[in-house]
């Protein structure tokens, strides 16, 4: 049975470009078919990061306005078998596009497709409408922060009116070292406001941004922290229960890394 | 230097050198509203028009967008190997 999950948040910059990359290979990689969509229509992202800009040809628009068939559209990720991408229009806008149009899209990718993972835009308005229009379910990004945990809130309440279920949340950019300090509000003190189930825990990781550069999706790489806290996620979105929780405490520098050299200790992305 | 030695050893470039290029890549062909792969549509339709006249070196052909001082220009380079029969008879 497929599916199509909305990855949202209110707020910008938390996260859910990478966050939809990342899940889309790791469930790609767990032999799922996953179509990842970008739904921010104006500001093409997701394909940058996925490192696939170079194939674009046709967009989301051009197959809402019939230039052209879907599968002419969906680029190919050679590197995952069964993952494909579904590129936004750069030069259009928000308005290029109707719920209506979006959830016969998403209709149609389902016919093809395991998982259809939707990157929603910033914000709470059109954009946000047409991403959430034909989703089954949603997975609200946030980061460890007041306005981010606020906004998340916000969006929690607009996909229930939405008439969709219970979402689920992911926590991103999470540093322990900054929680054992005091200066970061812990899991416990997040999940207390947005009170809905937790996906996973993401670390704040220099990774990612070395993933980004490249166009490789970090769930690729089986020694990345980040890479497994994602994975991991993925087979919770999966259905998964017993997936157990990743151990992100803070990394003691040296000796841990001494320690992983010397083959005493796991690899750091399976650890915990 | 770091970059220079990576060349040396024959390691992959560093992630800031593949940031720097895909960004500008991505610059031009927004500056165009022309992506890249429909760029390498374009490049495959012209070759075909020129191979009814010439024979060319598929495999070395570029077609890319560069940026000069004021604008954008489309530029090509294609290797032909010799003319084919009918342009050489009509001669
Ligand atoms: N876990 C992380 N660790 C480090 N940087 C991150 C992490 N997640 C996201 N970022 C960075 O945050 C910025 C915003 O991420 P992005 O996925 O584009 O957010 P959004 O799609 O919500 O706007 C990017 O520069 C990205 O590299
Ligand atoms: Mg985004």
């Amino acid at each position: 049975m497929s599916e199509c999950i909305v990855v949202t948040s209110g707020k910008g910059g938390v996260g859910k470009t990478t966050t939809t990359a990342n899940l889309g290979v790791a469930l790609a990689l767990l032999g799922k078919k996953v179509a990842v969509v970008d739904a921010d229509i104006g500001l093409r992202n997701l394909d940058v990061i996925l490192g696939l800009e170079n194939r674009i040809v046709y967009d989301l628009v051009h197959v809402i306005e019939g230039h052209c068939r879907l599968k002419q559209a969906l680029i190919r990720d050679k590197r995952a078998a069964g993952l494909f991408l579904l590129p936004a229009a750069q030069t259009r806008d928000k308005t290029a596009v109707t719920p209506e149009q979006m959830r016969e899209l998403v209709q149609q990718l389902k016919e093809d497709f395991d998982v259809v993972l939707m990157d929603c835009p910033a914000g709470i308005e059109q954009g946000f409408k047409n991403a959430v229009a034909g989703a089954d379910r949603a997975v609200i990004v946030t980061t460890p922060e007041v306005s981010a945990i606020r906004d998340a809130d916000r969006i929690i309440g607009m996909v229930e009116a939405a008439e969709l279920p219970e979402p689920e949340l992911i926590i991103n950019r999470f540093r322990a070292s900054m929680v054992e300090a005091g200066d970061m509000m812990n899991k416990e003190d997040i999940l207390e406001i947005p009170a809905i189930p937790l996906l996973g825990m993401v670390p704040d990781h220099q990774d990612i941004i070395v993933s980004a550069n490249r166009g490789v999706p970090v769930s690729f790489d089986e020694e990345s922290l980040v890479g497994e806290a994602f994975r991991r996620i993925a087979r919770r979105v999966t259905g998964e229960t017993d997936v157990p929780e990743l151990d992100l405490s803070p990394d003691s520098g040296w000796w841990k890394t001494f320690k992983r050299w010397m083959g005493f200790a796991p690899q750091q992305g399976v650890a915990g | 230097m770091k970059d220079l030695i990576n060349k040396f050893f024959g390691r992959p470039q560093s992630s800031k050198e593949d940031a720097k290029q895909r960004l500008k890549f991505l610059l031009i062909h927004d500056q165009v509203d022309l992506t890249p792969g429909q760029l390498e549509a374009m490049k495959s339709e012209i070759l075909d028009v020129i191979s009814k006249y010439v024979e060319v070196e598929e495999g070395e052909s570029n077609l890319k967008l560069e940026r000069l001082e004021d604008c954008v220009a489309l530029t090509s380079s294609i290797p032909v190997r010799r003319v084919v029969q009918r342009a050489a008879s009509a001669g």
